[in-house]
């Protein structure tokens, strides 16, 4: 055989090739897609620091032979861009098992290209009751506002608070916190005297406070960002409302208190995560947090740190013969892990059981009701 | 008697309808010289309220020195603009090119433009996140009134919407600014035969109309302590119609529709959905463009 110039380059070519690309089978490759930019960005930023902390100290520990490697993509929490990050994910046969989204919306969107390929997809964030319903595939490291609604119901009932309105955004997951709240509390004999939504985002209030006053409840159920939550609370004060609120985990966020300042006192929430927890995971996250932020660490990078760690324990169940289909199993046989946002296990429909922590606005921090 | 509801209703319709006003202003007085819409006036705004946190931000000086600093900024700014995104477009040699409906939207892609790289460089810089404000700042104190609330803020925008407005007509009726301010946009081509320095006194156009989006931007965001980088989106769009409304090129026209728009959207609330009541600014530019092609005040009037 006459070893010609071009035989001699493609076997060198080869031969710098197939380490690499050996190297390039044995990572273990995880998709995440949450939005980067646009106006959510904010909320993935957090999830991607979040992840970086849990994946660079699984990688550190040893706990498996190969790194493990996330792979992010930017979906703008826009459905369309979910779908087609979705198929990319799907298309990428490293690829074995996914991350997110943030939003109910895109998450649901995904999900359908997730369940007709096979591959396990655990959100952090989406909450609305259908998610963890579509397929197999599904799971989620957030309680539902199902579960959310009810505490509050109860809570409120305790309370002696028979009247409520009810305020939440226009969004799949505003309307899951109207139902998730509503069904319970009226079957307990309670009054819903007001509902009304609003786009997200909004940036005046003051409309919906004045005929929501004109309803006399006795406490207000809201669904609502930590954003829109200051926007609100500031709102309340400045028209003297004197109302009580109540809100679900999702306004839990220091940069709600920073915003809203006094008007955030006596805000009633539910929620999973309190970086006041003295646990030493906990402290140990708050910590790791600190070095890069400015402020704790809210529920939600709590949540997507949970999510990661769920999903790399669940790597190390399922190697060597990391397949899809194995991972999910793996994923699914997640019994009590002792997360940050306390113990998760999920139920058959990949739903987690968690335990939610009551907490309140006091002297400008959350402090926890017992 | 009218009931506290509904009084209530209207004194938070007149506040939303003053906040639209002030960017109107800036806008309208804009688009009557050059008869092309600026689009990145959103942008100028949202500039405006960032430069007024980092100055409270890093000084914490008096509420007057910040709204100065604001208002120089958006002069800056708008001197910036127009000569990056309309004067590289401007052709004022001849009929031809004035005439070219080319030329003016291409200026519309310019300053479309230059708005999405204003945006996202503040997005990259400050993050998408509402901003953190001194709450000291804020001009939200409630004030009580009989059975409704206001608070000082309304007043603060109330008397500089006047005095802009007034201010604004004195200059272009009274000063020989105005004056050529008002020959452009009546006819730019004469104006220069007759020797007015037309590049000059777009900069002067672009110039005041800038700085009055800037501090309109810092007002509102100090009023609802909310600023963010898309903070000029919303209240762009309810300017943008309300200078439909009120005939594309007359101020106090744009003035009277931006308060219209305001208690409209306020008063909307009580009979529908909150979701709906961005609509009634689309619904009214649609009723506008349908029965008064004109505007509301439009037909009868100079120009600015």
């Amino acid at each position: 055989m006459k070893l010609t110039r071009r035989t001699a380059i493609a076997i060198a070519v080869t031969a710098a090739l197939t380490p690499a690309a050996a190297f390039a089978e044995e990572t273990v490759k995880i998709g995440y897609q949450l939005p980067l930019t646009g106006n959510t960005a904010q909320y993935g930023q957090d999830f991607k620091d979040a992840a970086e902390i849990a994946l660079t100290k699984f990688n550190a520990s040893g706990a498996l032979p190969v790194p493990v490697e996330i792979i992010y993509e930017d979906s703008r929490s826009d459905a369309k861009e979910g779908v087609t990050i979705a198929r990319k994910f799907v298309d990428d046969d490293g690829i074995v098992g996914v991350l997110g989204d943030f939003t109910s919306t895109v998450s649901m969107a995904a999900a359908q290209v997730y369940k007709k390929a096979g591959m396990a997809q655990l959100s952090q964030t989406a909450s609305h009751p259908d998610f963890a319903k579509i397929s197999k595939w599904q799971f989620r490291n957030i309680t539902t506002q199902d579960q959310e609604g009810s505490v509050n119901a109860q809570w409120m009932l305790d309370q002696g608070i028979k009247k409520v309105a009810v305020i939440a955004e226009q969004t799949d997951w505003g309307q899951s916190v109207v139902k998730g709240f509503v069904e319970p509390f009226e079957a307990a004999g309670g009054e819903i005297v007001y509902t009304e939504f609003f786009n997200r985002g909004l940036a005046d209030f003051r409309p919906i406070i004045t005929k929501l006053e004109n309803n006399t409840p006795d406490a207000v159920y809201t669904g609502f960002f930590y954003e829109d939550g200051g926007q609100f609370l500031k709102q309340m004060k400045q028209l003297d409302a004197g109302i009580p609120v109540y809100s679900t985990s999702a306004a839990y966020n220091d940069k709600l208190i920073e915003l809203a300042g006094d008007a955030s006192e006596g805000l009633f929430l539910t929620a999973t995560f309190l970086p006041t927890r003295m646990d030493a995971n906990v402290q140990e996250f708050v910590g790791e947090w600190s070095k890069t932020h400015d402020a704790a660490p809210g529920q939600f990078p709590a949540q997507a740190y949970d999510a990661v760690n769920i999903m790399l324990s669940a790597v190390v169940k399922a190697y060597p013969e990391i397949t899809r289909e194995s991972l999910r199993d793996a994923l699914a046989e997640t019994t009590d892990f002792p997360g940050v946002t306390g113990n998760t296990s999920f139920d058959e429909n990949g739903e987690p059981l968690k335990e939610l922590t009551k907490a309140s606005v006091s002297n400008g921090m959350f402090v926890e009701v017992q | 008697m009218l009931d506290p509801y509904i009084l209530q209703q209207l004194a938070i319709g007149l506040s939303l309808g003053m906040i639209y006003a002030l960017m109107a202003i800036g806008f309208t007085l804009i688009f009557g010289v050059l008869n092309v819409v600026n689009f990145a006036h959103g942008e100028i705004y949202t500039i405006g309220a960032f430069a007024g946190l980092m100055v409270i931000s890093v000084f914490g000086p008096p509420l007057l020195v910040v709204l100065f600093i604001a208002l120089a900024t958006g002069a800056l700014a708008g001197f910036g603009l127009e000569r990056l995104a309309f004067r590289p477009f401007r052709r004022f040699s001849d009929e031809a090119s004035l005439k070219s409906r080319a030329m003016r939207e291409a200026t519309l892609m310019s300053s479309l433009a230059m708005s999405i790289i204003a945006r996202e460089a503040m997005e990259m810089i400050f993050g998408s996140q509402f901003q953190s404000v001194d709450l000291a700042y804020l001009i939200n104190k409630p004030i009580g009134i009989g059975p409704i609330t206001i608070v000082n803020g309304d007043l603060i925008i109330f008397g500089i919407t006047v005095v802009m407005l007034g201010g604004l007509q004195w200059l272009l009726k009274k000063s020989p600014v105005g004056l050529s301010i008002r020959a452009v946009s009546n006819n730019a081509l004469g104006a220069k035969y007759c020797g007015i320095n037309t590049d000059r006194t777009i900069i002067i156009t672009f110039v005041i109309g800038s700085a009055m989006g800037a501090l309109a931007g810092i007002l509102v965001g100090l009023y609802y302590g909310a600023i963010f980088p898309s903070m000029g989106f919303t209240p762009g769009i309810k300017a943008f119609v309300a200078m439909v409304m009120g005939g594309l090129s007359s101020i106090p026209g744009a003035v009277i529709s931006a308060i219209i728009l305001g208690l409209s959207e306020s008063l909307s609330t009580s009979f529908m959905s909150s979701v709906w009541s961005d609509m009634v600014a689309y619904a009214f530019l649609l009723l506008t463009l349908i029965f008064f092609p004109q505007g509301l005040f439009g037909a009868r009037r100079e120009r600015v």
